[in-house]
């Protein structure tokens, strides 16, 4: 007996061997059917995934430009930030995303709307899908930190340093340089195709806004390799395709017209002040050195430095404030100018030869005309047009409107050639117009009715008329230079961020006007009068040392009681607009300047003070910039006088001036 | 080596094909392995060095399994069934969880897979039950309750524990080997109306939820390509990466940039047809179709029913081993953990497919042998 098995009968198994074998080479033939068409049908398919998995395209920040003084004190500038990206298609949502918000610390509330973002984007077909999508805006330090220590459990996750807008200035001087904000869905559409994305910023109001295109700079990419966990891997070569890097271009900056020096001395002087506007302009030039509007906002809130809710918050007092703070009251706002506008009545009785200027007029507190009666401030007495306008008597006014002729298409007329109900071109945020009502057009408006009693109004700077503190501060420019009315100027220079000069931009006058010189000398002193001379009414206030010409008004409003409101707490919005404007020195003048206090009062008051202050910080200024030159030290490159060498017909016209102040013509 | 240790005329009829196609794929598959492991520092990098050792631990096993008669494991068939048995239900014992998975029984720092030799215990168990019960007339279905049975006992085991894929190539082995037998064509037909019944049964109650997953997935792998869909989407990637010549060794990105996990032990085969390309992947499917129509062909030239069922279950174990594991990761297949014979890392499986390759060696050297080998001694 044998240990092991005897042959035995394999004939059952016989024929079914050649059945496996070949079910066997069928399904191996099929298989390799299947690697046919993946390996060479599908080849190209499928290298182009495997790629696609491996090379992701970064976005490369580009820096947006900073805005500088005519000194170079740098008014906005970028910091750094950490903004967290993530790519929804290589997020996973059950490991990956609590521990993020985790890092992240972000809110209940928070966590389950990103959430929803994220799933939705997942859920969609878009090429969104596989791209970066901002997640979180400046993350703290402690973020930061924690996200890079944890960046391999993190695939999908990406912390990409973003420059954040800040403005070393916060509130003063922000309505023009404005602020910026995440572009919304609406916009992106139409910028879209000049390379915004989702998550850009854009300036939404001021320079920022006007200049945005050469503030703003080209972001660059790169091609890096990442493996599934995220990580950035070397090397590259043969995957990646060239170009596998662009640069960022950095934004241009911007060396504006303004002096923060002047912004903040206007801040303080504007400070017992609840409301207005100033503006500081060289007459020589047009150039803006002062443009302030007060309340302002400040734009490191606004442009996101702090978080969506900071921004909110502040979105909210803008827009609920009744002071109205979002309101840029030195370009858009319109206000009735009131006296202040009395020096163009004159001029243009003046220069139609209407009146004799050393005619003398008796001024007795009213003058009644029809039946209606039209008051003066004080009793004047006799006045002739030189002290009518230092003294600001309306009666002589009224009378140049009701019985020499000086009609409002004439007012209207010579107001225009100064600029007003015109937009003076400055590119900076809604400019308003402002009117320079005619007889035609206050007909039109009174239901086909014309009343002598407007053109009365009209003589006086009252009624339909409005102007804006920017062209009233350069109609006087155009007083105090001899009739020349500049183009305002906000943006001296573009430079690179090297600080290269790219483009330089040059005075340029808006238009000559004619006038006969002895015209303008005789309102030069009248308003040399109103601050120097006894009676004049900013004399009250005048300040020694302070060499300045100018006029005050008190522009009266009619407030219209919104349903709901009460008289009694509405008193403020009642009182008068107080006005100052004049310019200094008052022998071959610099600078305009001008005052709005929103229902200040009284303009001798409440605007003039405000003036004499401004000009004071100006000549002190001034002062130690002369004193830095003569030391021999650099030269400011925003000072006018350095005007980069140009051809004297760049020169702003000096206007003769016989004798000096107070000398007999 | 393995040769000289064979008697006279057993070592003239020493089976050079399959041993070439053998050591062809495990040179292939180190190779393979070191690429696939190149991505990992430390350990896992050296993961190539260990299959080494254990393609000798199987080499070894293997020369003494060729060296004795296969005839001998006749007799101790049902012994060894029953202690494989009993090791899968001594690993819910003691098992130790990898992946949520208990699959592993561990005697010191060594531990081993039950499953995986339990393939080869189920095949000499079939083939001594076959051996046993000649027919000539064709069979029932209840004639074949008992191999049933036998399959039956460590596929539910080896499902719960839970291993689709092991349980799979069980019950695939046992069709493979049912198929040999002489049925009914009645009976034939009632076992295909039977599965087509039961498949929805099986589905509800004995599929874990992954399990069912990994088909939902395979039906539609786009469905979750973060998750679950993820191995079946990038592995099928790295297959058509490749094109016709491959990346070229160690360059496969897919692997590289760690497309692949897992591609030391279920997936080694996108990692070498990405670098290889479909020339490659031809290759290594001839050697593997080449085995197992070779060990078909070993079977059909057996001298005992014994040695015939034992043939084609070993080829069988090859076969559906790299049929599915290829398969499923060009995905044409469901993902299961089914690894691919001397390319997947791991002792139990290197071990077992070599004692499959030695018992076909045995069969093999054995063709011609007339007198049982013990008489001659």
């Amino acid at each position: 007996m044998s240990l092991l098995v005897q042959r035995s009968d394999v004939s059952e198994f016989r024929r079914r061997f050649r059945w496996i074998a070949l079910f066997m080479l069928l399904a191996f033939l099929g298989l390799i059917v299947r690697l046919f068409y993946l390996q060479i049908l599908e080849s190209e398919e499928n290298s182009a995934i495997a790629r696609e998995n491996i090379v992701r395209r970064i976005t490369l920040a580009t820096t947006r430009g900073i805005i500088r003084d005519r000194n170079g004190e740098v008014l906005a500038a970028s910091r750094p930030s950490y903004n967290v990206y993530v790519v929804p298609r290589r997020l996973d949502m059950e490991t990956v995303w609590p521990k993020l918000m985790e890092y992240l610390g972000v809110g209940v509330d928070e966590q389950a709307r990103l959430q929803t973002l994220i799933t939705t984007i997942r859920a969609g077909d878009g090429p969104r899908k596989n791209q970066q999508i901002l997640l979180k805006e400046d993350i703290s330090r402690d973020a930061v930190a924690g996200l890079k220590t944890h960046e391999a459990e993190l695939p999908g996750v990406d912390v990409v340093p973003v420059p954040v807008r800040y403005y070393p200035h916060e509130e003063v001087g922000a309505h023009v340089l404005g602020y910026m904000a995440e572009v919304d869905a609406e916009r992106l559409a139409t910028l879209r195709s000049e390379g915004y994305v989702e998550g850009d910023r854009t300036g939404v109001s001021g320079i920022e806004r006007a200049w945005e295109s050469y503030l703003r700079g080209t972001r660059g990419w790169e091609k890096v390799l990442v493996d599934a966990r995220g990580r950035r891997r070397p090397g590259g070569e043969g995957i990646i395709e060239d170009p596998r890097r662009v640069d960022p271009i950095p934004g241009r900056d911007l060396r504006l017209t303004l002096d923060a020096g002047i912004q903040k001395a206007i801040d303080k002087a504007m400070r017992g002040e609840l409301a207005g506007g100033v503006a500081l302009v060289d007459v020589r030039t047009g150039r803006i050195l002062g443009l302030y509007s007060k309340p302002g906002y400040d734009s490191n809130a606004l442009s996101g430095g702090s978080g969506k809710q900071v921004i909110r918050d502040a979105f909210k007092r803008l827009y609920t404030d009744p002071l109205k703070p979002a309101l840029d009251k030195t370009l858009s706002g319109a206000y009735p100018p009131g006296s202040t506008f009395k020096p163009f009545t004159a001029l243009a009785a003046l220069e139609k030869g209407l009146i004799d200027p050393r005619q003398s007029s008796q001024c007795r507190g009213s003058l009644t005309f029809g039946k209606r009666t039209f008051r003066c401030t004080h009793v004047h007495g006799a006045v002739a047009m030189q002290r009518a306008i230092t003294v600001s008597c309306n009666v002589y006014f009224y009378r140049l409107a009701a019985e020499y002729g000086v009609g409002m298409d004439l007012i209207a007329e010579m107001g225009q050639r100064f600029g007003f109900g015109a937009r003076t071109g400055i590119g900076i945020n809604a400019e308003a117009p402002g009117r320079m009502p005619t007889k035609a057009w206050m007909t039109l408006r009174n239901k086909g009715q014309f009343r002598l009693g407007f053109g009365l109004n009209a003589a006086i700077g009252q009624g339909a008329t409005t102007v804006t503190v920017l062209q009233l501060a350069l109609a006087y420019a155009a007083l105090a230079n001899g009739g020349t009315l500049y183009q305002p100027q906000i943006v001296r220079a573009v430079e690179t961020s090297a600080g290269t000069v790219v483009q330089e931009f040059t005075p340029r006058v808006r238009r000559q006007i004619e006038l006969r010189p002895e015209n303008l000398e005789l309102v030069h002193r009248a308003m040399v009068g109103g601050v120097n001379e006894e009676g004049g009414t900013a004399y009250r206030v005048r300040v020694a040392g302070v060499d300045m010409a100018g006029k005050t008004g008190t522009a009266q409003v009619s407030h219209k009681l919104a349903r709901g409101q009460e008289a009694e707490k509405v008193w403020y919005f009642n009182r008068e607009h107080a006005w100052f404007s004049g310019y200094a020195p008052t022998r071959s003048p610099e600078v305009a300047v001008v005052v709005l206090v929103e229902h200040g009062g009284a303009g001798g008051k409440h605007a003039a003070p405000v003036a004499f202050e401004v000009i004071r910080a100006y000549q002190e200024l001034e002062h130690q910039h002369r004193e830095v030159q003569a030391k021999g030290g650099p030269k400011p490159p925003g000072n006018p006088s350095s005007a980069g060498g140009k051809p004297s017909g760049d020169r702003p016209r000096q206007r003769p001036r016989p004798g000096g102040r107070g000398g007999s013509p | 080596m393995i040769r000289d240790g064979l008697a006279g005329h057993e070592r003239d009829h020493f089976d050079w094909p399959l041993f070439i196609g053998a050591v062809l794929i495990g040179v292939l598959g180190v190779i393979n392995l070191y690429s696939a492991t190149s991505v990992y520092s430390g350990a896992r990098a050296e993961l190539y060095i260990s299959q080494v050792y254990w393609l000798f631990v199987g080499g070894i096993l293997g020369g003494i399994l060729v060296a004795i008669d296969y005839r001998h494991l006749e007799r101790l068939g049902y012994i060894l069934y029953t202690f494989g048995v009993f090791s899968l239900a001594l690993v819910f014992v003691l098992a130790k969880d990898v992946r949520g998975s208990a699959r592993w029984i561990e005697f010191g720092s060594f531990r081993f897979q039950p499953s995986e030799f339990m393939k080869v215990f189920l095949v000499i168990a079939l083939a001594k039950y076959l051996h046993d019960d000649p027919r000539n007339e064709g069979r029932t279905l209840r004639d074949l309750a008992i191999p049933a049975a036998l399959t039956g006992v460590p596929a539910l085991l080896v499902l719960k524990q839970p291993d689709l894929g092991t349980a799979s190539i069980l019950t695939l082995v046992f069709l493979t080997i049912a198929a040999m037998t002489r049925l009914r064509w009645k009976s034939i037909a009632l076992f295909l109306g039977t599965v087509v019944a039961a498949a929805p049964i099986v589905w509800t109650y004995v599929l874990l939820p992954y399990q069912r997953d990994r088909v939902t997935v395979f039906l539609n792998p786009e469905g979750d390509l973060l998750r679950r869909g993820w191995h079946a989407y990038n592995s099928r990637v790295a297959i058509g990466d490749g094109g016709v010549f491959g990346s070229g060794y160690l360059k496969g990105t897919q692997n590289q940039f760690l497309f692949l996990p897992d591609q030391y032990t279920d997936f080694p085969f996108p990692v070498f047809a990405e670098e290889w390309g479909f020339a490659g992947t031809v290759l290594l499917v001839s050697i593997y179709a080449f085995l197992s129509l070779w060990g078909i062909r070993i079977a059909s030239q057996a001298k005992d029913r014994f040695g015939a069922v034992l043939g084609v279950g070993c080829s069988a174990i090859l076969f559906w081993h790299a049929l599915i594991n290829m398969g499923m990761t060009s995905g044409v297949l469901p993902v299961v953990g089914v690894t691919l014979p001397l390319f997947s890392y791991g002792g139990s499986s290197v071990t077992t497919v070599m004692v499959a390759l030695a018992l076909l060696m045995s069969v093999s050297v054995r063709r011609y042998s007339g007198v049982p080998s013990l008489d001659r001694l």
